[in-house]
């Protein structure tokens, strides 16, 4: 196996609505590609930028942050944060030389798991993995 | 010149422009003192010490030398073979390897032509319609960026500035021959600077092109943050200690800090940690003109790429 194989996308989900959302896609046994590397964060919003620069430059392909809707966060104002934090790292990401399509912020409720499917396949096809990842399907949860 | 017993200093300059050298010399008295300290072996912008350049011939290479040293002070980032070879050279040479100024520790201002390619910054500066100014300095003596000291060798201190304040070098080269670590500021500009924060105000953020608010009348009497001020100062991810212990320079002369000592924290990105303050202060980060001008000092490491 060549070492470039597996592509990593590595998500942060939100203790709260997202890393629930995806506890559900386990429970449903929903699909996704198995490039996915789940990170539980107590929120989005305290998801630095140099974090997810730090994680793209260490060789992630791609990185998503998943929070709860913005008004629902636990925290109040998380999801705020987030959104301006993810507004400054695309803006940023291209003046740095980084394709700006490597980095997403999605929105996920937790009873929303076929959401979180949906961008995780997303972002797999998006950077052209999709095909490779098929490969390494994995089921959620297990 | 007899102390064999003493330690010593080989400095060597790369991609840099000898202001660190000029720092270092413009610490009058005290460089008297650092004299009876260390024995300086090698100089380039001191001594006529004649070395091969290390360019040239497999022949030529082989015969580049530099004299054995306790301490080296390396100034200037990497931008060509030849300077990889000097820097290997020195860190082979020398016990202790010092990192002296911006861009040896972070890129400083060369390593802004990380923005673009070697090729395309070569044909903005010689045009492709006029002739080369020269058969032996071609772009493929280049490396194709410009370097960090330390992503090429280990390097044993950083001794941040542009250019780092003249006492902080004598006070770490005598710290090194002493053989005693040398202590160095480790906070940000914001926590040498006197400014008053208040924590609001912070609204918007423009270029400096007025002047800063404050009483020319009483020249001490404590002055509002710049940054509240609505100027765009780079003190809270600015590595601090350019005034010593007094106030930092720029503050003191009124004008918001530039960030020339690179980021507080060594690996840091200023661009994306200046703007990750100002959103989550609520402010507009598409009001920063040029933001990759934030990088100016640090573009090494990968900070700068070119687009596309």
């Amino acid at each position: 196996m060549s070492q470039k194989s597996k592509p990593i996308i590595i998500a942060f989900c939100c203790n709260w609505c997202s890393y629930a959302a995806a506890d559900l896609a386990g429970i449903s046994r929903l699909q996704y590609p198995g490039s996915i590397r789940i990170i539980r964060v107590m929120c989005s919003g305290m998801v630095h930028p140099e974090l997810v620069l730090q994680t793209l430059n260490k060789g992630a392909d791609g990185v998503l942050v998943v929070g709860c809707h913005l008004g629902e966060c636990h925290y109040l104002k998380g999801s705020e944060m987030a959104l301006a934090r993810a507004e400054i790292i695309s803006d940023t990401l291209e003046d740095l030389g980084i394709a700006v399509e490597r980095f997403q912020l999605v929105w996920v409720s937790s009873s929303e798991p076929e959401r979180l499917v949906a961008a995780f396949r997303a972002m797999s096809e998006r950077l052209g993995i999709g095909r490779a990842a098929d490969n390494g399907v994995t089921e959620a949860g297990q | 010149m007899s102390g064999a017993a003493r330690p010593r200093l080989c400095c060597e300059w790369l991609h840099a422009c000898s202001g660190c050298e000029m720092a270092l010399l413009n610490s009058g008295e005290l460089f008297l003192g650092l004299l009876e300290q260390v024995d300086i072996v090698h100089f380039p912008l001191l001594m006529d010490h004649k070395y091969q350049c290390p360019g040239g011939s497999e022949t030529k290479r082989e015969k580049f030398e530099l004299p054995r040293a306790e301490i080296g002070l390396v100034s200037g980032g990497v931008a060509s073979k030849d300077q990889v070879e000097v820097l290997r050279t020195m860190r082979e040479r020398c016990q202790i390897l010092v990192a002296c100024g911006t861009c040896a520790g972070h890129g400083g201002i060369p390593a802004l032509r990380n923005q673009w390619t070697a090729k395309q910054t070569w044909r903005t500066v010689f045009p492709e319609d006029e002739r080369p100014c020269s058969g032996e300095f071609e772009p493929k003596d280049w490396l194709d960026r410009v370097c960090g000291l330390d992503e090429l060798v280990a390097v044993d201190v950083f001794l941040p500035g542009c250019p780092p304040r003249p006492e902080t070098i004598v006070e770490v080269v005598a710290a090194l021959a002493a053989g005693q670590q040398p202590q160095l500021a480790e906070k940000s500009v914001c926590e040498h600077c006197p400014t008053v924060r208040t924590g609001t105000g912070l609204t918007s953020v423009r270029r400096f092109l007025g002047n800063a608010d404050f009483d020319p009348q009483e020249p001490d009497a404590p002055m509002r943050c710049l940054l509240e001020q609505g100027f765009l100062c780079m003190g809270p991810v600015t590595a601090g200690g350019c005034g010593g212990r007094e106030m930092p320079l720029c503050i003191d002369a009124r004008v918001p800090c530039h960030g020339c000592y690179g980021p507080v924290r060594r690996q840091g990105n200023p661009l994306l940690d200046l703007l990750n303050i100002l959103v989550s202060r609520g402010i507009d980060h598409r009001a920063i003109v040029d933001k990759c001008s934030l990088l100016k000092f640090s573009g090494a490491h990968g900070q700068l790429r070119p687009n596309g």
